[in-house]
């Protein structure tokens, strides 16, 4: 019964609800042990409230991400572009008036609910699925410079170059990502370094007019420092050295009451520090495991675009995810970056919950009564 | 597919790399991040927040928060050479500051600790004050500091009463549990503040250093609060009773000295015997719930007034009250003359404070339905609590009719104060509000909180009732308190320097079921009783010896808080007497000068004066029986007269014209070298005679 139950209302690929799920739960553990000092700091010791707040905003990205996925993903396609439109103005809007924190203000307090947002988050999804969109309508003249390349390299460098201006990592990343996408579309390698360029020359922009060019200039140049490692890292290391092989437990932690934001940027060394190197191998498992089952859904896809979106959309969430865990065993240097569908973090969990219901979307196949009337996009031949 | 392939393995790269670190940080460098683990010693510590002083009326501080240090010392860190020689002479010094141990016990005890390898011993236990520490650390082997002598001084905030044991236990204080009393207690949430926290780093020597990783919080100081409390009649207060409470050997005492208007308690002083014989503030029996007893004669005020306002008797209506015993049921209300008073009028009655007469009236005006009574009584407002700002008010009890153990004879007794129970503090409000004109007023003690001199939250007192009785009742009892103090129970106080207007109580303790030959004396009332300016009560329990009664124990005490609040305040003063014969000889010399200043100083001495002028400066003319002054002309640009002056005065004006004094004798100005009206001329030297 509860089999019918799940078939008739969870559809796509289960390995990927499995994955999602474990994922979360895993994401509620170390998220209540790491807001302990928070708690007990800001809410006067209730460290009941980020627990509650949190699993809210989980079964809320599990809500978003059932929605998403109940849709015919060549929708994504047509709306892409409205979004795209729509959040140029609202990175603006960001940037110039957002809600300030940590001295950047990446943030936008949606009227009514009073519920704040970073729109850089709408954008990628955005870019990506337009992205996704334009390389398969494109597929037969992939090499045409100026039909099919210019309109997607410039749309690639202006939403970097507007996150770029209140957070720089997010825009590198999301560069990487189109790139990757890019790549996967079949365009040729030479024409990727136009890409590069025009990120490059994006990156320089918002780097003079922005609010984060010192953070960067400070960050690299700590990186790039063998002798000095900055007081987060070495925070990191040690939660990571003290974990051993099967770490000190749920709820363990001694590093969580040092490390900066251990409940998202450095989650990943609280994991290590209270579920051992099992436990750190294993989250990186379930992120290749699931990058797997989105490639294997694109290749399932019949048309180039539901291919090309679940890719993408699968890529740029591992890629996050890598870049995550890289910063804190120290592979990459240090950015503001959640680990995502695991740090405790506002609207980017329903992002990301929106993007995975998309995946599933593409995995489950077309529906009939909406590809019937589907006409503006072409049956293309599969991409890569 | 190959390009998705190509990516896949990338990302399959970046995860081996990530595991890889981890192994590398693990097995490879895990040490050296272990050991920095233990090594870098971070703590969350709190930052303790300063607490908030208190302040009396005036400003003078309270209670004040001051560093004090404990002496500790590491005797492991000397070089054997120091320790040697220094030993002996810092054992010496020790010995004689502590004045508790003989130096070769310091020393003994020193070198032992020393020698086991000790890092760590207090060498006394008491707090030394910041100069003392400043001078401690002068003395051998302390001097060559912490990493070298080893002495260790232990920074102890502690609360600090600049006015020592003055209004100790109105003041209160608050220990480590949160636990307390008194002001300390009732506004520990504001002097308080809130401690802050920050993450600190232990660095050489065992100290700890903030590291400012944005994550700190810093810490809210907490506010000052503002009290009623006059440090002079305080302590004016405190040794009155506590001369009272020697002489007789008493329990416990208290007096409470309030503002009529304004209801700000002035003065309260509680003092009960020690084990050792002596008296301390321990207990605030003026407030707390075992101040509660029943108040006796004080309460015949409500009595009083409840048969003026609810029946028609007149003040010189006549009452029988026997032989001084009088039965209602199975008990006897006695009177406390012996023999009785007979035949009296109401007046006398209560002056004289007749049980049987007071208790005879509301008996045979209420006795039929006693209800009225207690509402009459309630509805003044006596019987709930007054919200004091201070924790831990004792909750009044007046006998209700539906009470289990409502009795026949429960009216007569609480027409005298007996079967219900009030504090100290509640009696004077109820008095308070008949001073005021009927306007009964909540007390307070705590005007505002105060944040760098600006107040942050302002306290009220709050109308409990804005007439208690009619203004015609108000006047019989005021003339009846006041025929008390001229010809009744307090007659004993009757010379004071002004009227004073009370009544005094006497009531015999009950414990345990039945009364006993122990007392509770109590006075209160107001002054000066035409336009009253202070209410006071004053209680003292339990006293021994043969005078016992209200009148000879606490009403004393009422009248040299009050001859000493006279003294001390010219408002009280009458005005001179237009008629006072003034004697040419012992006229005082008033020439010339201040016109402020000179009406100041006759009108304290006494001396008629007229203001006709309205100058600053002025001279005198003595017409008749008083001074007239007439002004003084200091015009810019002239040379002013400043015969008669004294040389203050006098330089101050000369020099404000620019001209250079020089002077010679002594007292007032005789002569001047340049004759007044002159033109001044700036620079110029000017000589003074003076005799």
């Amino acid at each position: 019964m509860y089999r019918t139950f799940i078939e008739k209302h969870l559809k796509g690929d289960p390995i990927i609800w499995f994955i999602v799920i474990l994922l979360s739960v895993l994401s509620i553990f170390v998220v209540y042990s790491a807001t302990g000092t928070l708690a007990y700091r800001h809410m006067g010791g209730n460290t009941e409230y980020y627990l509650l707040k949190h699993t809210m905003l989980v079964l809320l990205s599990f809500m978003a991400m059932w929605i998403a996925h109940k849709i015919d993903y060549r929708y994504y396609s047509r709306i892409s572009r409205l979004f795209l439109w729509i959040s140029v103005p609202l990175l603006l809007i960001t940037w110039k008036f957002g809600v300030t924190i940590n001295e950047a203000s990446r943030w936008l307090t949606i009227p009514v609910i009073n519920q704040v947002f970073q729109p850089s988050d709408l954008a990628k999804l955005a870019l990506i699925t337009n992205l996704a969109a334009m390389l398969s309508k494109r597929q037969q003249h992939i090499e045409d410079l100026k039909d099919t390349l210019i309109p997607m390299l410039l749309w690639c460098g202006l939403i970097c170059g507007l996150i770029a201006l209140t957070d720089f990592s997010s825009a590198t990343l999301l560069l990487v990502t189109c790139l990757l996408i890019l790549f996967i579309g079949r365009v040729p390698v030479k024409y990727l370094a136009l890409l590069v360029l025009v990120g490059i020359l994006a990156g320089a922009l918002a780097f003079s007019i922005g609010q984060r060019g010192e953070t960067v200039v400070s960050r690299l140049k700590d990186y790039l420092d063998p002798t000095e490692i900055p007081f987060q890292a070495k925070q990191s290391y040690i939660a990571i050295a003290t974990g051993g092989v099967t770490g000190k437990g749920p709820g363990n932690s001694d590093q969580r009451n040092f490390l900066p934001h251990p409940y998202s940027d450095f989650i990943y060394a609280i994991i290590i520090e209270e579920y051992g190197l099992a436990g750190g191998l294993a989250v990186v498992v379930l992120y290749l495991a699931l990058l797997w089952r989105g490639i294997i859904t694109a290749s399932k896809s019949d048309r180039a675009f539901g291919g090309l979106l679940s890719a993408g959309l699968c890529f740029a969430l591992v890629l996050q995810a890598m870049i995550n865990m890289g910063v804190a065993v120290g592979l990459v240097p240090i950015t503001g970056l959640p680990l995502p569908l695991v740090s405790m973090g506002g609207t980017s969990l329903l992002f990301t919950g929106m993007a995975l219901g998309i995946i599933l979307s593409v995995s489950r196949g077309e529906i009939e009564e909406f590809g019937g009337r589907s006409g503006n996009i072409k049956n293309v031949p599969k991409a890569a | 597919m190959l390009r998705v392939r190509v990516a896949f393995l990338a990302f399959l790269l970046f995860g081996l790399a990530i595991a890889y670190r981890i192994l590398d940080l693990q097995v490879i460098e895990g040490e050296q991040w272990k050991s920095l683990a233990d090594e870098i010693g971070l703590q969350y510590r709190t930052i303790k927040a300063t607490r908030g002083n208190i302040y009396s009326d005036n400003g003078s501080l309270l209670l004040t928060s001051l560093p004090f240090y404990k002496v500790a010392l590491d005797p492991s860190v000397s070089e054997e050479s120091v320790f040697k020689k220094d030993i002996d002479s810092l054992s010496y010094r020790l010995s004689k500051f502590f004045k508790d141990k003989r130096a070769s016990d310091y020393k003994r005890m020193i070198e032992a600790a020393r020698l086991k390898g000790r890092e760590y011993i207090v060498i006394n236990a008491e707090e030394i004050t910041y100069q003392e520490k400043k001078e401690m650390a002068k003395w051998p082997l302390f001097r060559y500091g912490r990493m070298k002598g080893g002495v260790i001084f232990e920074k102890v905030d502690k609360r600090f009463h600049p006015f020592s044991y003055l209004g100790y236990r109105t003041i209160g204080y608050v220990n480590q549990s949160n636990e307390g009393a008194g002001l300390e207690y009732s506004f520990n949430q504001y002097l308080a503040g809130s401690s802050g926290e920050a993450l600190f780093r232990k660095v050489a020597g065992g100290r700890w250093r903030q590291v400012y990783d944005g994550t700190e919080i810093r810490p809210e100081n907490g506010l000052d609060i503002m009290t009623t409390i006059d440090v002079n009649l305080q302590d004016v207060s405190q040794d009155a009773l506590l001369g009272a409470l020697k002489e007789h050997d008493a329990d416990y005492g208290c007096v409470v000295v309030m503002e009529v208007q304004t209801g700000e308690i002035k003065a309260i002083s509680n003092l009960s015997k020690t084990s050792s014989g002596g008296y301390a503030e321990r207990y605030n029996y003026a407030v707390g719930s075992q101040g509660l007893t029943e108040p006796g004669s004080t309460f015949k005020l409500a009595s009083m007034i409840a048969l003026l306002e609810e029946t028609n008797i007149s003040l010189d209506d006549s009452i029988e009250t026997g032989e001084g015993e009088y039965q209602y049921y199975d008990r006897t209300m006695p009177d406390h003359k012996p023999g009785g008073f007979g035949k009296i009028t109401v007046k006398e009655a209560f002056a004289k404070s007749s049980n049987i007469a007071i208790s005879k009236l509301v008996y045979a005006h209420f006795g039929t339905n006693p209800q009225r009574y207690i509402d009459f009584i309630k509805g003044m407002g006596l019987g709930r609590p007054l919200g004091f700002q201070m924790v831990g008010e004792g909750h009044p009890y007046i006998k209700e009719t539906t009470d289990k153990t409502w009795s026949g004879v429960s009216l007569p007794w609480m027409s005298i104060g007996h079967e219900l129970t009030m504090t100290p503090l509640q009696t004077l409000t109820f008095y308070n509000a008949v001073a005021n004109n009927g306007k009964m007023i909540q007390p307070i003690i705590v005007k505002a909180t105060v944040k760098a001199g600006q107040p942050v939250k302002t306290f009220d007192s709050i109308v409990l009732n804005k007439k208690i009785c009619s203004d015609k009742t108000l006047e019989e009892v005021k003339l009846l308190l006041r025929e008390v103090v001229l010809d009744g129970t307090a007659s004993n106080i009757k010379h004071s320097h002004y009227p004073i207007a009370g009544k005094t109580g006497t009531s015999q303790k009950l414990i345990n079921g039945r009364y006993t030959k122990k007392y509770y004396t109590s006075f209160a009332g107001y002054f000066p009783a035409e336009a009253p300016l202070y209410s006071c009560i004053v209680v003292i329990d339990n006293p021994k010896g043969y005078r016992q009664y209200g009148s000879d124990v606490a009403a004393p005490v009422f009248k040299e808080i009050a001859d000493k609040i006279y003294a001390s305040n010219l408002q009280m003063h009458p005005p001179m007497p237009d008629d006072l014969y003034v004697d040419e000889t012992i006229f005082p010399v008033i020439r010339s000068g201040n016109l402020e200043d000179l009406t100041m100083i006759c009108n304290q001495l006494g001396v008629s004066n007229h203001k006709k002028s309205g100058k600053e400066w002025v001279k005198t003319k003595t017409e008749a029986n008083y001074v007239n002054w007439v002004s003084n002309d200091t015009r810019n640009g002239l040379v002013p007269d400043v015969v008669g002056m004294s040389l203050r005065d006098a330089i101050y004006i000369l020099e404000n014209q620019g001209l250079e004094v020089r002077y010679s004798g002594i007292g007032r100005v005789k002569k001047q070298s340049a004759s007044p009206g002159k033109k001044a001329v700036k620079g110029s030297k000017i000589y003074l005679d003076l005799g």
